[in-house]
């Protein structure tokens, strides 16, 4: 049993990491109609900059992080959507979906030979110690990770339906042409949601890098089960991803733990395939119909 | 027409390498309601959305209030006083009643300080939708989900609204209702410019009409003469009207 609470916990951790990268899946794909295949990669590369600001720019770890986060968000949220999305979506969804693949594999290979092909050490801001609670050793980083994240999408979640401009990016999202009509900045808004996206895959990074460690091929499992999370949870709902994402992280620990290490991949993959078959809008997704 | 508040000057323009508007011209008396009738693909709903500014004009010019407003952003046109309504269901079914008419808000200016009082007058003027106030809008009628529309379009005191098709998926009852609330707009000096299928019951209340065939103008007049005029019945209302001729 102690065993299994402990995995539980480190699943539910990794799980919100996931779930960070499936929201701002999710939210690119509401307001834009992006499917970002590099999102695994979007959650490897801020820690990558980090590193090397610390590395080539000799700036304390701190001060790294900060000017880290801010040049991602920059390049990766406003310069993705300008360089990448703005002119491929206008010849549709697939040729923009494989642009994003082509950004993910520039991004990885970019990471390899720009900084470094081996995992690297990445700081903890967070406590890394365990501590034992009735016989059960807890990492206090995987709560920590668990608390932050979840403080996170609460604010992205208070931000979205609590205040003015969440709701117009709301509207936005829903109905873009009503929107316009009703004076709402549908542009600005949906470069919003690609900041958004950017500052909760730098999150992520921060907060999985020190586990992981700081590595070019991170973002390959993470961007597929954040794929898979927003698949479950439905890919039309922030609350979906959330659950999405802790539940393949849970799934993935305790397949880990108690199925095989080997095959631990495969597992969410099973549960992905009975989702689109059961449930194809996800556990707390809403049907959807497109016109083509 | 004296000191007309719309004016369209041979706009021409469309969807990509179509044009839709070739030339429309017309003028639009202040304070009045007028209807816009023609056949599909005359371009009535073209018209809108080029006066609000959602289509690419090739030439052609638009003034309101005597002012050039040709290519005028939304934003610009509604803090003019300019409102338009599309076609169809307009709402954001998954927010509030309260947080959709909080929309009609959006592009109020600095000097404008009594919004939440206009928004409260807008409920009370509508006790359905004032009892669903933070019900999901989805959970409103089609007459209600009509009447939360036009409440959302009038929270700036707009001098003017485009209204496209308001009657389309409503019940008889309701479209009297939404005729009403346009009359009772009219009446307190808002001009309505409006395209309406329903061409009978449109003209019959509107203070004008106007005919649009091909993108252009192809007829202007009071709404009487329009309505008995057995050319229009003839072409653009269809054999029920052409037999009451």
């Amino acid at each position: 049993m102690a065993e299994f609470i402990a995995y539980l916990i480190a699943g539910l951790a990794t799980g919100a990491i996931y779930a960070l990268a499936a929201i701002g899946f999710t939210l690119v794909w509401q307001t834009s109609q992006t499917i970002n295949f590099a999102q695994g990669e979007f959650v490897m590369l801020p820690a990558i900059l980090i590193l090397a600001m610390v590395g080539f720019l000799g700036a304390p770890f701190w001060l790294a992080t900060v000017l880290g986060i801010a040049l991602f968000v920059l390049l990766f949220g406003w310069g993705f959507k300008i360089v990448i999305v703005d002119p491929m979506i206008r010849h549709g969804v697939l040729p923009l979906a494989i642009a994003t693949m082509a950004l993910a594999i520039i991004m990885k290979e970019g990471a390899k030979d720009g900084f470094s092909a081996e995992a690297q050490n990445f700081p903890s801001f967070l406590p890394v110690q365990t501590i034992s609670l009735g016989g059960v050793s807890i990492s206090l980083q995987h709560i920590a990770i668990i608390l932050v994240a979840c403080a996170a999408i609460g604010g992205l979640q208070w931000f979205v339906t609590r205040t003015k401009t969440g709701r117009q990016m709301q509207a936005a999202a829903q109905n873009p042409n009503v929107a316009l009509v009703l004076g709402i900045p549908v542009a600005r808004m949906v470069m919003l949601t690609f900041l958004i996206n950017a500052g909760l895959a730098a999150l992520a990074s921060v907060l999985i890098s020190p586990i992981y460690l700081a590595k070019f091929s991170n973002g390959e499992v993470i961007g597929l089960f954040a794929f898979i999370a927003a698949i479950v949870g439905g890919f039309n709902q922030v609350r979906g991803a959330l659950a999405g994402g802790l539940i393949v992280g849970v799934i993935d620990s305790l397949a880990a733990a108690y199925i095989s290490t080997s095959y631990r991949l495969a597992v969410p993959l099973v549960l992905l395939v009975i989702i689109i078959l059961v449930k194809p809008e996800g556990l707390f997704g809403r049907k959807e119909e497109r016109r083509v | 027409m004296d000191n007309p508040i719309l004016e369209l000057d041979e706009v021409v323009g469309g969807y990509g390498r179509i044009t839709i508007l070739h030339g429309t011209s017309f003028r639009v008396r202040r304070g009045a309601i007028i209807t816009i009738i023609g056949p599909n693909g005359a371009g009535k709903s073209t018209v809108f959305k080029a006066i609000f500014g959602l289509l690419n004009l090739s030439s052609g010019t638009i003034r309101f209030n005597g002012t050039d407003i040709t290519g005028w952003s939304p934003r610009r046109l509604l803090e003019a006083g300019i409102v338009y309504v599309p076609q169809g269901r307009n709402i954001f079914p998954e927010l509030s009643v309260r947080h959709n008419l909080e929309f009609g808000a959006v592009a109020a200016g600095p000097d404008i300080t009594d919004m939440p009082a206009r928004i409260e007058a807008a409920l009370d003027r509508f006790p359905s939708l004032r009892q669903k106030a933070d019900q999901q809008a989805s959970t409103l009628s089609g007459g209600q989900q009509k009447q939360l529309e036009i409440m959302r379009g009038l929270l700036l005191d707009p001098k003017l609204i485009l209204i496209d098709e308001p009657s389309i998926g409503l019940s008889p009852l309701l479209v009297q209702e939404t005729f009403g609330i346009l009359t009772d707009l009219r009446n307190r000096g808002v001009t309505i410019l409006m395209v309406e299928q329903n061409a009978r019951s449109a003209l019959e209340m509107s203070d004008e009409g106007l005919v649009l065939e091909l993108g252009r103008t192809r007829m202007q007049g009071p709404a009487r003469e329009i309505l008995h005029d057995p050319r229009v019945a003839q072409l653009f209302l269809g054999g029920a009207m052409a037999e009451v001729e």
